[in-house]
């Protein structure tokens, strides 16, 4: 948008960030630039950190060391107030929606807007409804969340989550307990969000097959790196050992299927049979 | 959004509710309560000793509260204390020869100025002075005795049995008192029920120092108070013959209506108002209020 | 170093517990300002919950503490022959202890643990850091709505508490014992005064009280585990501590301020 910065059609810039956690390093040194105006899908073996990532990127969490800039802002040099202004712009689907369980599913995705606007009702209402309709719940606008089934608490979360047609969303794990026809449906929704309204996505999905369809590029992290990274359509053929290893499902390969652990035999009581 | 409108009324509500009852405390159960409306005028008293009088303690004629204790001092120069009166302007004659008393309402009971009227022609006025007053007596503590329950007597020269049969003992049981003119003189030992006769035996505990009790005396089941523990109260009759040890009171009376009536007027004479009038042995003139 | 840590006694957690209590409590404060201005209406519907909705359970038993303190009372004075000062203890002993103390007990139970329950499970459940991504402050929303609620609910639940106290003490004192009514009122009217029994008593403690139940229910629930079993213990822990806190908090007030 602003065409004099040279930076500017990246919005997310992170630059060696190290990140320790309970002893474990979770990220090492790690380098991404996530592009303004584009859908980008991370990759990863469980428990590698992507989630993490999304944290970092809010300023939830703080890592060791490292930048995180978000739209040309240091997110972890941030005061509470910058902070907050940066979260108004940024929509956040958590990995396990989140519903804020004293409201009804219709207050739940009109929160962002009571609390930060005076919007009239009227107002209000259509916006709400418009989003539930989107994620095709309107219907379901007076439930309770702990009346909603798994995948339609995930796409109440998703409507909440644009309602305020925010610069950049977050999706964490999206498309989980979704059947076939919603999964198309938030597809298309992630899709038009992009094309229409220029909204930056970034998604953590392991359905290779979904993010084909919507993300313009993709990162694959394992230990703490960027291990791969390139279109969605052909970083699985890309023929590094990660992508291999990662798309083919082996349990071989440079990315570790076990938690760092002790020995086996050894836990299990046995001596070592000697390597 | 009806929702909300709800929660907004009913902690509305709630918060009117709250102090609605802290108004109500504050203006009906404080002494605010007695706050006098209109004007007043400061009389001035002096005693030889106040007891426990304190300031805003009421000051009362015929037992109605006419006004309050303004200040209590050390009268320069003299071991007297000097008691200013705020009383209300509607009580603006009272005689200059009138007396103010320190009463004590009931024995726990805060103090107050009981003032009785004088026959003088001359109204005190503002600033004015009450010249006849009278402290706070002992003779009240005399009649607390009288009246409370008190404890059993210790027996300590011994004690000798007779026993009482009575239809009905109430709430009696062993360790009660047993008291003759109100004094203590000896404790119930054991109450037994007697299957065959339909009644129970009460085995009395009197101390030998109290041995010239005729034998026809009567015993009764009384009541201290009208909740209060029960004792044994035994009135003294005519006969030369004196209880000895083992005997059997053949009059007596349980526990009945008529105590009802006794214990209410023990109540009233020792409880509220003053002592004293229930013992009749003073002039005040404080009634009930 | 951890043999150390598991030898931590108890003294130490406890201090360490106050001591994090009160840096959340200047973060409340500092958070209330923000509150006001942009969620009163949460306050509004917390005090619901823990005020309005406290009524009935603080309204019996406001009742029933006045009935049996007037039958106590009635009973021991008797022995005096005091029964006329029935009302006055009652009322005095209500208003300096009774009530504010009972109030504050029931409190804890009643609201205290509703409040650590309902912040755990939201913590648990990832909304307190759902509201953060929303840009909305879980302290000026959520923490600061809630303490503010029970700072102003228990005073108000305390006086409701003393009068139907009072209201009881006269039903069995006057209406059933048998003492006159106008003794009953006039000994009482002569005996308590407005500022040191119901100002400093119903008033004042009370208001501490609030501030510090609310206080431990809300940093107990914000700091508790995000796990069933953190948020059960930390429910447990907020009725013991404040219970605690009550007694002994009533035991320096009482001593400073009468
Ligand atoms: N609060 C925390 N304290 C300590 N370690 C943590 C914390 N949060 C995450 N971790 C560790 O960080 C690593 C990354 O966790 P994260 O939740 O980011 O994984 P993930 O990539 O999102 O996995 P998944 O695909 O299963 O959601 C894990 O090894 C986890 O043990
Ligand atoms: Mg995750």
């Amino acid at each position: 948008m602003n065409a004099a910065a040279p930076s500017d059609d990246t919005l997310i810039r992170i630059r060696g960030l190290t990140t320790v956690l309970s002893g474990k390093k979770v990220f090492d040194a790690l380098d991404m630039d996530i592009p303004r105006g584009k859908v980008t899908a991370i990759m990863g073996p469980s428990g590698t950190g992507k989630t993490t990532l999304l944290k970092h990127i809010t300023g939830q969490m703080r890592g060791d060391a490292g930048q995180v800039q978000v739209d040309g802002k240091n997110v972890p040099e941030l005061g509470r107030e910058a902070l907050y202004a940066l979260r108004e712009k940024i929509g956040y689907l958590f990995q396990n929606s989140a519903l804020l369980t004293d409201f009804d599913v219709f207050e739940n995705v009109a929160f962002p807007l009571r609390q930060h606007t005076s919007l009239p009702e009227v107002l209000i209402r259509n916006i709400v409804l418009t989003k539930l309709q989107a994620v095709g719940l309107r219907g379901a606008a007076q439930l309770a969340p702990s009346e909603l089934s798994g995948g339609m608490a995930r796409r109440v979360a998703l409507a909440r989550a644009i309602v305020f047609d925010p610069m950049l969303i977050l999706y964490d794990e999206p498309f989980v307990g979704l059947d076939p026809i919603a999964l198309n449906q938030v597809l298309k929704l992630i899709r038009t969000l992009n094309q229409t309204l220029g909204i930056t996505s970034v998604l953590v999905a392991h359905e290779l097959d979904a993010i084909k369809q919507v993300a313009d590029r993709v990162f694959l992290i394992a230990n703490g790196k960027v291990v791969a990274q390139g279109d969605p359509k052909t970083i699985a053929g890309d023929g590094s050992p990660w992508t291999r290893q990662f798309f083919g499902g082996e349990a071989d390969g440079p990315v570790p299927f076990q938690y760092p652990a002790s020995d086996y035999a050894e836990a299990l009581g046995f001596p070592r049979s000697g390597a | 959004m009806s929702q909300r409108k709800s929660y907004a009324v009913g902690t509305g509500l709630f918060i009117v509710l709250g102090f609605a009852a802290l108004a109500y405390l504050a203006t009906q159960t404080s002494s605010v309560a007695n706050r006098q409306q209109g004007d007043s005028y400061t009389v001035d008293a002096q005693f030889q000793n106040i007891g426990q009088l304190k300031e805003r303690a009421p000051v009362k004629i015929a037992g109605v509260r006419v006004g309050q204790v303004q200040s209590i001092a050390l009268e320069p120069g003299k071991a007297v204390a000097d008691v200013k009166l705020s009383i209300d302007k509607r009580y603006d004659t009272i005689p200059t020869d009138s007396v103010a008393t320190v009463y004590t309402s009931g024995l726990l009971g805060d103090q107050y100025v009981g003032i009785e009227y004088g026959h003088a022609k001359k109204y005190v006025a503002n600033g004015g002075k009450l010249a006849l007053t009278r402290s706070s007596e002992p003779l009240e503590e005399m009649l607390g005795k009288f009246f409370g329950a008190g404890g059993a007597a210790d027996a300590i020269g011994g004690t000798y049995k007779v026993f009482a049969r009575f239809s009905n003992v109430g709430t009696l049981s062993a360790g009660s008192p047993v008291k003759m003119a109100g004094v203590p003189i000896g404790r119930v030992v054991s109450v037994q029920a007697e299957p065959d006769k339909l009644d129970a035996l009460v085995t009395l505990a009197i101390d030998n120092r109290y041995n010239q009790i005729p034998d026809d005396s009567a015993a009764a089941v009384f009541t201290s108070g009208l909740i209060g523990s029960q004792y044994v109260a035994i009135q003294p009759g005519g006969s030369p013959d004196m209880l000895k040890n083992g005997d059997e009171m053949i009059l007596t009376q349980s526990a009945m209506q008529l105590e009802d009536l006794i214990g209410k007027f023990l109540v009233n004479g020792s409880g509220s108002g003053d002592g004293k009038q229930g013992a009749g042995a003073s002039t005040s003139p404080a009634g009930k209020h | 170093m951890n043999a150390r840590i598991e030898r931590d006694n108890i003294v130490t957690q406890s201090l360490g517990q106050i001591g994090a209590c009160g840096l959340f409590l200047l973060q409340i404060l500092a958070a209330t300002p923000r509150s006001l201005r942009r969620h009163v209406r949460e306050t509004v519907r917390q005090l619901w919950f823990v005020g309005a909705m406290s009524l009935t359970i603080i309204m019996v038993c406001g009742l029933f503490v006045g009935m049996v303190l007037a039958l106590q009372l009635y009973h021991v004075l008797s022995i005096f022959g005091g029964t006329a000062a029935t009302g006055t203890v009652v009322a005095i002993s209500i208003y300096r202890e009774l009530g504010p103390v009972i109030t504050a007990l029931l409190f804890a139970g009643r609201a205290g643990t509703a409040i650590t329950a309902e912040i755990g499970l939201m913590r648990a459940t990832d909304q307190i850091a759902a509201m953060e991504l929303m840009a909305v402050d879980p302290l000026a929303y959520v923490a600061a709505p809630r303490f503010l609620a029970g700072l102003i609910a228990l005073p108000l639940l305390c006086c409701v508490f003393s009068a139907l106290g009072i209201f009881g003490g006269h039903l069995v004192g006057v209406t059933w014992l048998g003492i006159d009514n106008g003794t009953f009122w006039s000994n009482m009217t002569a005996t308590v005064d407005v500022w040191q029994d119901i100002i400093s008593g119903v008033v004042w403690k009370s208001l501490a009280f609030g501030a510090v139940v609310a206080l431990i229910a809300v940093f107990q629930g914000y700091t508790a585990p995000p796990t069933s079993e953190g948020v059960a213990y930390a429910t447990t822990r907020t009725v013991v501590a404040s219970s605690i806190a009550i007694l002994a908090l009533d035991f320096v007030l009482t001593a400073f301020l009468m």
